[in-house]
C-alpha cells in the first residue's frame, strides 16, 4: 500500500495561517480523496512557520474499476422489425460502442436499450498529480499575496515542493510568472541548526528525517514540548506561569524547534502595574510572565521566551531579550510617570482629537452623550443624589485614559489604567472602579460589573453606541458586526438581569432615539429597528439560559406587540416569567392548566374582547343557559383579585395555582353533560361565551401567551 | 560598529549585489516608502533595485529627546527590489552577517506584520524581523501602490538604523549611539530634536499650516493637470507633512481627519497613474537594462 508525502516549503507563514491551513486540510483532504474513490489508512497534516505537509498512508495503487450502465432510447424506437433505427445507431455512436454492444432490458417504464460501460480506475499517482495543486491553491487565508512576477496567490511565497509516492518523486509543477516551482525530494531543515538541503527518502520517514533536521513538524508535539519547557523554566526560578491559550497557539506556530529561554529584568520595574508588565510581555514580546505562586498575583522579575534559536546560544539570546524587555519596560515607566503627572480630568479636552465614528464625532462628544443617557437611567432607578453624582463623574471620565500614553501604546489596557489614574488623581473609589467596570463584560465569559456606578455607566455607554450606530443605518448583518452591537445588547440585558436593575428599556430607547434623530435626521424607523434588535437578543439570551424555544415565544411574544413592549419595559419580569414557565413545565404544573387555557385562548381569538380586560362585570349573566356558565363566571370572579395580586407581586405561582383550581370548571363548560356550544347561533349568547373564554385567556396572559406554547 | 559604519556596510553590501545606491530625497516625509525611488519605481513592469538612507519625520512621535527610544526625526535604511528575488530572506540574513550579527548565534525570526498606508493607497504583506526579541527590520511585499496593483511585486526592506546601532553598540538610548568613535548621536541631533518638538507641539502656527496645506494642494493639482509627475509628488509630500504637523497640534477635528487623508490619497493615486502612463509613453526604458539584482543573486 503506497504512502504519499506533500510538503509545501514557504517563507515564514503568519502563525494564524498555519493553524488555519492545517484545519482546512484536515477537513478537505479526506473529502477530496473520497470524491476520487481513493481510500487511505491514515492522513496526517503537519505545519510549521516554514512548511505545510500531508502524509497519507495505505493508498491503493489505483482507483477501483467502475462498471456503469447507460440507458439509451426505448427498445421500440431503437429497433424496427429487428433492425436498428437511427435512434440506436446514434446512441451507439455517441457512447463509442459497436451496435452489438446494445442490450435490451426491461424497466418499470418498458423495455429500453442499455449498454454496459466499464471504466478502469485511474492510477493514484496520476490523480495525486492533479489534486496537489488544487489542495495548495485552495487554501484560504485572511490576506493572500502575490510575489515575483506571477499571479499565484498564497499566504507567503512558496519556496520548495516535495511530492513523494513511496520513494519516487511525482512530478508536480506550479507556475508563477517567469518561474516554475518543480517538485522534488529536497526539504530544508531548521534555519540555523540544520542549514542546507535535507533529502526525504520516503513519506513514512518524513517526520523522523525532519526531526533530525531540528524541525518538529507535528504542531501538537511542538505545543506539548513548549508547555513542558515553560513549566520547567518557571520552576527553575521558583515561579509558575499561567496558561495563555492564544499566546501558546501563536508561539507554537512561530518556531520549528522550540526551546524555552529564561531572562530577567530589574526588580525596580515591578513598581509598574502588573497589567502593564504582562501586556508588554504577552502582547508585544510574546513572552510568558512568571509569577511567585499559583495564584498568579505577584510577578517575579523574570520572563520566558520560546526561542527558535540554537539552545547552546541561550545565554546570548536571553541577554538580548533582556535588553529589549528592559527598554520596553523603561518606555512603560516613562509613559506611566508622564501620565501620572497630570490629573485624569485634564485629559478630557484631548478626547476631542480621537474619532469615535466619522459622523458621530469625537470621543469627547460620545462622553457627553453617555453622561446624558446615564442621567436618564439614574432617574429611572431613582438613585439617591450621591449615587447619581458619582455616576455622572464616572461617565465624564470613563474614556479619559484613551489619550494617556500607556493606553495609546497598549489599547487593551483601557479602563484598567483609567481606574489607576483616577485613584491617583484623588477621584472617589466608586468613580475609579466604574471606569474599569464599564467595559465589563469584555467577552462572553468575562465577569459583569459589580458596582451600581459601573453598571449604569456601562449600560449608558452601550446604549449610546447602539442607538447612534443604528441611527446611521449601520445595522449588523450576518457575520458583519464591526461595532460589536450584538455583544453590546447582550451585555445590557445581562447586566440588568444580574444586578436586578428595574429599568424600562423601552422608554430609554424612545428617549435616546429621539435625541439622536433630533441631531441626525433620518428616514429610518429607528425605534422599531432597535426594538426588534433587542427582542432578538433577548430571545437568544433566554435560550442561553436554557429556556425552551416555545416558552421564549410565550413571554417575548410571537408577533404579539403587547408582549414585545412589555418585555422591553421590564427585562426582569420577562426573565422571571420565562424561568417560572420553564419550572412549571419541568414540575408538571403547566400540564394541568395547559389544555383548558390553550383551548380557551384559541377559541377566544374569534371574539373581540380586549386582551387587557380582566373584570367579569361585562358578562351578562342573564344570558346563561347552563350551570357550567355560571360556574365559569363565579370562578372568574374569584380569580380576578388573585390575578391582580399576582401581577403586582409578580408571584406567578399564585396565578397558576388559581388557574389550576378553576380548570375543572372550564372543562365542564367545554365537555360533558353540562357543556355548551360556544359558537351558538344567537350572536348575543355567542359573544357572551366568547367573553368568558376571553377573560380566562386574559388572566393567563398576565403570565404568558399560551397560544405560543407547544403541548408536551 | 559606529553609526556611519553601519550605513557604509549596508551600502557596500547592497551595492555589491547590484543595487543602485541612491541618496535621500530632499523633502520631509514620514517614511522611506514615500521617496520616489520606492513610491514611483514600485509601479509598472520595469525591474528596479535600489538602496538608500532616508531621514524620516513623524512629528507626533516626538518626546523632546526624553524618551530613550523615541525621536520624531530618525533614519531608515531602505532597500527596494523588483521583482522580489526568490532567496531574499537569505540575502537579508547575509546582510546581518556583514553587520557582524551571526544568525547562528541568535534567535532570528520573521513574524507576520503587514503594512498599509491609507494616505498613499498602498499596502503589502510581510514581516517584522526579530533579533532576540528586538524588531530590527520591516519586510514588505508591495501588493498595491497609489491604488494600482504592483506587477511585478517589489520587496521592500527597511532597517531601523538607530535600533541596529543601539543593539550593536549595546547602548540604552538613541542619544548614546556613537556616530563616529568620537561624536555621539545626541551630539548631532539632541538639540535639534528638542527644538523640533517645541516647534511641532507648541510654536507652529496652525492657521498658517492650514493655509499652506491648501496652497500645496492647489499647486499639486495644477501640476498634476500638466502631467508633471515629480513636481506633483513634491507638493503632495508637502501636503502630507503639513497634515502631520497639524495633527501634532491636535487641531484637526475628527470629522475633518478622513477628509484630509482622502484629499492626499486622491492626489497620490493621480501621481501613480500619471507615472505609469509616462513610463509607458517612454516605452518602459528600464525593461531592457541588464544586470540588476537578479544577475547577482
Amino acid at each position: 500500500m503506497p504512502s504519499f508525502l506533500l510538503e509545501v516549503g514557504t517563507e515564514e507563514l503568519p502563525a494564524d495561517f498555519v493553524a488555519g491551513a492545517i484545519h482546512q486540510w484536515r477537513l478537505r483532504i479526506p473529502q477530496s480523496l473520497q470524491e476520487h474513490s481513493l481510500s487511505a489508512s491514515s492522513i496526517d497534516v503537519y505545519g510549521t512557520p516554514r512548511r505545510l505537509a500531508i502524509v497519507i498512508q495505505g493508498l491503493p495503487d489505483k482507483q477501483p474499476d467502475r462498471e456503469e450502465e447507460i440507458k439509451g432510447p426505448p427498445a421500440q424506437a431503437a429497433f424496427k422489425d429487428g433492425q436498428p433505427t437511427k435512434a440506436a445507431t446514434g446512441f451507439a455512436r455517441k457512447q463509442g460502442v459497436a451496435l452489438e454492444a446494445l442490450e435490451i432490458r426491461a424497466t418499470d417504464k418498458g423495455d429500453f436499450v442499455f449498454i454496459q460501460q466499464s471504466f478502469p480506475g485511474r492510477p493514484t499517482a496520476e490523480l495525486l498529480t492533479e489534486l496537489v495543486p488544487q489542495w495548495i491553491t485552495g487554501l484560504e487565508g485572511k490576506r493572500l499575496m502575490r510575489w515575483g512576477d506571477g499571479d499565484l496567490r498564497f499566504a507567503r511565497p512558496l519556496v520548495w515542493l516535495i511530492t513523494l509516492l513511496d520513494d519516487a518523486v511525482l512530478s508536480v509543477e506550479l507556475e508563477n510568472g517567469s518561474k516554475t516551482l518543480k517538485s522534488d525530494r529536497f526539504s530544508l531543515g531548521h534555519r540555523v541548526l540544520s542549514p542546507g538541503k535535507v533529502i526525504v527518502t520516503h513519506p513514512n520517514n518524513y517526520v523522523d528525517i525532519l526531526q533530525r533536521a531540528f524541525v518538529e513538524v507535528n504542531p501538537q508535539q511542538r505545543q506539548n514540548k513548549i508547555q513542558e519547557q515553560i513549566q520547567a523554566a518557571a520552576q527553575k526560578v521558583n515561579g509558575s506561569t499561567p496558561i495563555y491559550p492564544d499566546l501558546l497557539t501563536e508561539v507554537t506556530n512561530l518556531v520549528e524547534f522550540p526551546s524555552a529561554v529564561v531572562g530577567n529584568f530589574d526588580e525596580e520595574f515591578l513598581n509598574l502595574p502588573a497589567e502593564v508588565i504582562t501586556t508588554v510581555m504577552v502582547t508585544q514580546q510574546r513572552y510568558f510572565p512568571v509569577f511567585k505562586s499559583n495564584n498568579f498575583e505577584e510577578l517575579l522579575p523574570y520572563f520566558i521566551t520560546i526561542s527558535n534559536g540554537d539552545p547552546a546560544k541561550s545565554d546570548i539570546i536571553a541577554a538580548g531579550n533582556a535588553r529589549v524587555i528592559r527598554a520596553r519596560l523603561a518606555d512603560g515607566q516613562f509613559f506611566y510617570k508622564t501620565d501620572l503627572s497630570r490629573p485624569l480630568e485634564s485629559y478630557l479636552p484631548q478626547l476631542e482629537t480621537v474619532t469615535f465614528q466619522e459622523e458621530l464625532g469625537s470621543v469627547r462628544d460620545k462622553v457627553a452623550r453617555v453622561s446624558k443617557v446615564a442621567e436618564l437611567i439614574c432617574a429611572q432607578l431613582q438613585l439617591p443624589k450621591d449615587n447619581s453624582n458619582l455616576i455622572q463623574r464616572a461617565a465624564l471620565l470613563c474614556k479619559a485614559d484613551l489619550v494617556t500614553q500607556i493606553v495609546y501604546e497598549f489599547p487593551e489596557l483601557q479602563g484598567v489604567m483609567g481606574q489607576k489614574y483616577a485613584l491617583a488623581s484623588g477621584e472617589p473609589e466608586a468613580v475609579a472602579t466604574a471606569i474599569f467596570e464599564h467595559y465589563l463584560p469584555r467577552s462572553a465569559s468575562d465577569r459583569l460589573p459589580r458596582t451600581i456606578t459601573g453598571q449604569v455607566v456601562g449600560l449608558a455607554d452601550r446604549l449610546d453606541t447602539l442607538v447612534s450606530i443604528f441611527g446611521l443605518g449601520m445595522i449588523p448583518t450576518g457575520s458583519s458586526d464591526p461595532f460589536a452591537l450584538r455583544r453590546a445588547a447582550n451585555a445590557i440585558i445581562n447586566i440588568t438581569w444580574s444586578a436586578n436593575l428595574q429599568i424600562n428599556l423601552q422608554r430609554l430607547l424612545e428617549q435616546v432615539a429621539t435625541d439622536f434623530v433630533a441631531a441626525h435626521p433620518t428616514q429610518l424607523n429607528l425605534l422599531h429597528q432597535l426594538q426588534e434588535f433587542f427582542l432578538q437578543r433577548l430571545r437568544s439570551q433566554l435560550q442561553e439560559e436554557m429556556i425552551d424555544y416555545d416558552l421564549v415565544n410565550a413571554v417575548v411574544g410571537d408577533n404579539d406587540s403587547d408582549y414585545k413592549i412589555r418585555a422591553l419595559q421590564d427585562l426582569l419580569d420577562v426573565r422571571d416569567r420565562a424561568f417560572f414557565l420553564q419550572s412549571i413545565r419541568n414540575n408538571g404544573e403547566l400540564e394541568k392548566v395547559y389544555d383548558t387555557v390553550n383551548r380557551s385562548t384559541r377559541l377566544a381569538a374569534q371574539g373581540d374582547l380586549n386582551t387587557t380586560e380582566l373584570h367579569p362585570q361585562l358578562i351578562n349573566q342573564a344570558l346563561f343557559q347552563k350551570s357550567s356558565e355560571q360556574a365559569f363566571y363565579d370562578a372568574l370572579v374569584q380569580l380576578e383579585p388573585k390575578t391582580i395580586a399576582a401581577r403586582a407581586s409578580r408571584d406567578y405561582q399564585q396565578l397558576i395555582t388559581a388557574l389550576a383550581e378553576i380548570a375543572p370548571k372550564v372543562s365542564s363548560f367545554f365537555d360533558g353533560a353540562d357543556s355548551v356550544l360556544v359558537m351558538d347561533s344567537d350572536p348575543e349568547i355567542r359573544r357572551n361565551r366568547l367573553n368568558l373564554l376571553g377573560l380566562l385567556r386574559n388572566h393567563a396572559r398576565v403570565l404568558a401567551d399560551f397560544g405560543a406554547i407547544v403541548k408536551n | 560598529m559606529n553609526f556611519q559604519s553601519v550605513i557604509a556596510v549596508l551600502h557596500q553590501f547592497w551595492g555589491d549585489l547590484g543595487c543602485l545606491i541612491a541618496q535621500p530625497y530632499d523633502i520631509e516625509k514620514g517614511a522611506g516608502t514615500k521617496n520616489p525611488h520606492t513610491f514611483l519605481r514600485a509601479l509598472g513592469p520595469e525591474p528596479w533595485a535600489v538602496a538608500y538612507v532616508e531621514p524620516c519625520r513623524r512629528p507626533t512621535d516626538g518626546r523632546y529627546g526624553e524618551n530613550p527610544n523615541r525621536f520624531q526625526y530618525y533614519y531608515q535604511y531602505q532597500v527596494l527590489i523588483k521583482p522580489s528575488p526568490d532567496n531574499i530572506q537569505e540575502i537579508y540574513l547575509d546582510s546581518l552577517r556583514a553587520l557582524e550579527i551571526r544568525p547562528e548565534d541568535h534567535d532570528v525570526r520573521f513574524v507576520e506584520d503587514n503594512w498599509e498606508d491609507a494616505t498613499v493607497g498602498a499596502w503589502g504583506t510581510g514581516w517584522e524581523v526579530w533579533l532576540d526579541g528586538m524588531e530590527i527590520t520591516q519586510f514588505t511585499y508591495f501588493q498595491q501602490c497609489g491604488g494600482i496593483d504592483c506587477r511585478p511585486v517589489s520587496i521592500e526592506i527597511t532597517y531601523g538604523l538607530e535600533r541596529l546601532a543601539m543593539y550593536l553598540q549595546e547602548v540604552e538610548a538613541i542619544t548614546k549611539i556613537q556616530w563616529t568613535d568620537n561624536i555621539a548621536y545626541g551630539d548631532v541631533h539632541l538639540q535639534g530634536e528638542i527644538e523640533q518638538c517645541t516647534y511641532n507641539f507648541e510654536a507652529s502656527n496652525p492657521e498658517l499650516l492650514f493655509t499652506l496645506f491648501n496652497l500645496y494642494e492647489q499647486e499639486a493639482q495644477q501640476l498634476a493637470d500638466r502631467g508633471l509627475v515629480l513636481p506633483t509628488l513634491d507638493y503632495v509630500l508637502k501636503c502630507s507633512h503639513t497634515f502631520n504637523l497639524l495633527d501634532a497640534r491636535g487641531v484637526i477635528a475628527v470629522t475633518e481627519r478622513t477628509r484630509y487623508i482622502a484629499r492626499i490619497r486622491s492626489l497620490a493615486r493621480k501621481i501613480a497613474q500619471l507615472y505609469v502612463q509616462q513610463r509607458e509613453t517612454l516605452g518602459f526604458p528600464l525593461l531592457n537594462v541588464k544586470g540588476g539584482v537578479e544577475a547577482n543573486v
